[in-house]
């Protein structure tokens, strides 16, 4: 506005309005910095409600696990306890045993196919491979348990495989597909384009420049992938718990019913063996030093990755 | 970028990259490797469509025959029915949606503090321990709540929430209450998805940029208005998404649930009453069921499918739009 410098210079009223403006904003800062120092309490608080419970957790499945991981555990089969000897409950080396089998083969049965479909929808543009992306994203969501009714359906009631270590590894493999597609297809997409140009001019074929120079290139984050695909199967109970038949025998076959350690924990917590119950924790321990060793390791793969491309 | 929000941020990436090469678009890159590409997402393809048709097939005689009893049906008689979903419909809706209140409030809280509160060197320390509580298996979960929480609720805390006025009417009876419950079953949800919450906002918040929170506070604004009219609105599409996340993980758990919600086949209002959801359901059944009971459990499968697959409509849809909300401004 341009009248700005015709207006009137301050007279002896505003000296009062100049004084219940500060007055105003002194009072409203005061509100404003008490709000704020109550909120960041507040905040402050959550934090702890959040560590409590899973300190908590932490702490009593070390307490209570680590007593359990003897030699036994590792080496001999389950033994059901009986009155004459309420503490021989055996060890779960079948479950580990099994637990190990099933992720190897879902592992051989989805890593191939996941990295293939990753390249391919980080590479091309195709109404086909946007579908295959939603379809990803879609079952990368999707609960555990619909892949366990899956292996059933499919595996033992239409192929009349019978509950065995592959009908588990098939449901295992389904849930680990779509994140190692999703992870594929970042690391590829991470690949700077500079690099596939730097190819194409020196006039490699698109496809060897996928090969040689892309899929090399985005090697770390495919493996940080699969690592972490892996380590999310090996807990899962719900999609082993329909199809893998359980069983006390040390066996890897893939045709034959084997243990799982996460299945192990689901079936002896209910046990009315208070030895067995205890038991129990060694085995929820184990898995989340299994689950521990994976995701740091998928860590360190990525934080090389980084280091790398800097 | 870490290793659990990935798939939220992706499509960022795709964005400001363009892709060099469309497979198939000369005739040069038809080779064997681009078959082989093909092959596998054919292959990926097969098994999604029967993944989906597989659970649908089997399901197919309980939506013939009794697709009303399944959805609005109370009770599971097994072996031969009738059988009834209502309650397992509820108490999922009921665990999961309870589950989401406690993650979003704690874990927003706790994201925020170890973004802005935290002294730095703690930050990543901090960081790293939630990631990898999010990677701790449910089953975990379930054990500690089952073996350690469940007979502390009995003993201790059913007892008090039981003195409350109107108890009956919220908590219900106590002679049918013995530790596992609807409500133990969503408290557990809840720890058992705050870390993941909390890893994903944490991302999504840290990266906002510093510039805004600067220009902020030289305009005088303390802390908390920084973090309440510049933090949250500039990540609330992570933010979204990191909830829908949480409550696909709240409504798809299976075996914490199935140890802890107590396995009761009832339309359960009252919180500390023993109940159950769709997934835990299926698992426990699953086991000794036969014919009619398999096809009556895979039609509840059908019902978690679609409840998981609109979720994740719903969040895409509600991403998409916030982005280009953002992009207008």
């Amino acid at each position: 506005m341009n009248d700005l410098t015709q207006l009137e210079e301050p007279t002896e009223i505003d000296q009062s309005m100049r004084e219940e403006i500060r007055r105003v904003s002194h009072a409203t800062r005061a509100r404003r910095l008490l709000i704020s120092r109550v909120m960041t309490t507040l905040c402050a608080l959550t934090l702890a409600v959040t560590a409590v419970p899973l300190v908590l957790l932490l702490f009593q499945l070390i307490k209570r696990g680590a007593p359990e991981l003897t030699w036994t555990f590792f080496t001999k089969v389950p033994e059901t306890p009986s009155l004459i000897a309420p503490n021989a409950t055996g060890g779960l080396s079948n479950a580990i045993l099994g637990s190990i089998a099933l992720n190897i083969y879902a592992a051989i049965l989805a890593i191939p196919v996941g990295v293939l479909v990753g390249v391919y929808l980080a590479e091309s543009l195709s109404k086909f491979a946007s579908a295959l992306r939603i379809i990803a994203q879609t079952m990368a969501g999707a609960p555990s348990i619909l892949m366990g009714l899956f292996a059933f359906s499919f595996v033992l009631q239409d192929l009349h495989v019978g509950f065995s270590a592959i009908a588990g590894s098939f449901a295992l493999a389904v849930l680990m597909l779509p994140v190692i597609i999703i992870a594929t297809e970042i690391a590829v997409l991470n690949v700077p384009n500079t690099l596939r140009e730097a190819g194409l001019a020196l006039g490699a074929k698109p496809h060897k420049v996928s090969m040689r120079v892309v899929i090399p290139s985005a090697l770390t984050g495919i493996v940080t992938g699969c690592i972490l695909a892996i380590s999310r199967a090996i807990g899962e109970t719900a999609p082993v718990l329909l199809v893998i038949g359980g069983g006390y025998l040390n066996t890897w076959k893939p045709l034959s019913p084997v243990s799982a350690l996460p299945l192990s924990i689901y079936e002896n917590a209910k046990s009315e063996w208070p030895s067995q119950r205890a038991q129990v924790w060694g085995a929820a321990l184990l898995l989340v030093i299994f689950v521990f060793i994976l995701s740091l390791t998928a860590r360190i793969w990525a934080s090389r990755k980084q280091k790398v491309s800097n | 970028m870490s290793l659990i929000g990935e798939s939220i941020v992706d499509s960022e990436l795709r964005g400001d990259k363009g892709v060099v090469e469309e497979f198939g678009s000369s005739t040069t890159s038809r080779s064997w490797y681009h078959y082989l590409l093909l092959a596998a997402c054919v292959l990926f393809a097969a098994v999604s469509v029967g993944f989906v048709g597989s659970i649908i097939e089997k399901s197919g005689p309980t939506w013939l025959h009794h697709p009303a009893t399944l959805i609005t049906g109370g009770g599971w008689q097994s072996p031969n029915g009738p059988f009834g979903g209502l309650a397992m419909i509820i108490g999922t809706l009921e665990t999961s949606l309870i589950a989401l209140v406690i993650a979003v409030v704690i874990g927003l809280g706790t994201a925020i503090s170890i973004v802005f509160f935290i002294p730095r060197r703690l930050r990543n320390i901090v960081a790293t321990f939630v990631e990898l509580l999010a990677a701790v298996p449910s089953i975990v979960y379930g054990l500690w709540g089952f073996l350690v929480l469940a007979p502390w609720m009995y003993s201790t805390v059913d007892p008090w929430l039981n003195s409350w006025p109107f108890a009956r009417e919220i908590w219900g009876d106590p002679s049918q209450q013995y530790g596992p419950s609807l409500f133990l079953a969503a408290i557990v949800l809840g720890v058992m998805i705050l870390p993941t919450f909390v890893a994903i906002s944490r991302e999504v918040i840290a990266v906002v940029p510093n510039d805004l929170i600067e220009a902020s506070l030289s305009l005088g604004a303390t802390r908390w208005q920084v973090i309440r009219k510049v933090v949250l609105p500039t990540s609330r599409i992570g933010l979204f998404g990191a909830t829908f996340l949480a409550l696909a993980r709240a409504t798809g758990e299976t075996v914490a649930v199935a140890l802890i919600a107590g396995g009761v086949a009832k339309v359960q209002f009252h919180l500390l009453n023993p109940g159950t959801s769709i997934a835990s359901w299926i698992a426990t059944e699953f086991g000794e069921a036969q014919g009619n009971e398999i096809s009556a459990l895979m039609a509840l499968g059908v019902l978690l499918m679609l409840l998981s697959f609109s979720l994740s409509l719903v969040s895409r849809w509600l991403v998409g739009r916030q982005r280009k909300l953002l992009a207008k401004v």
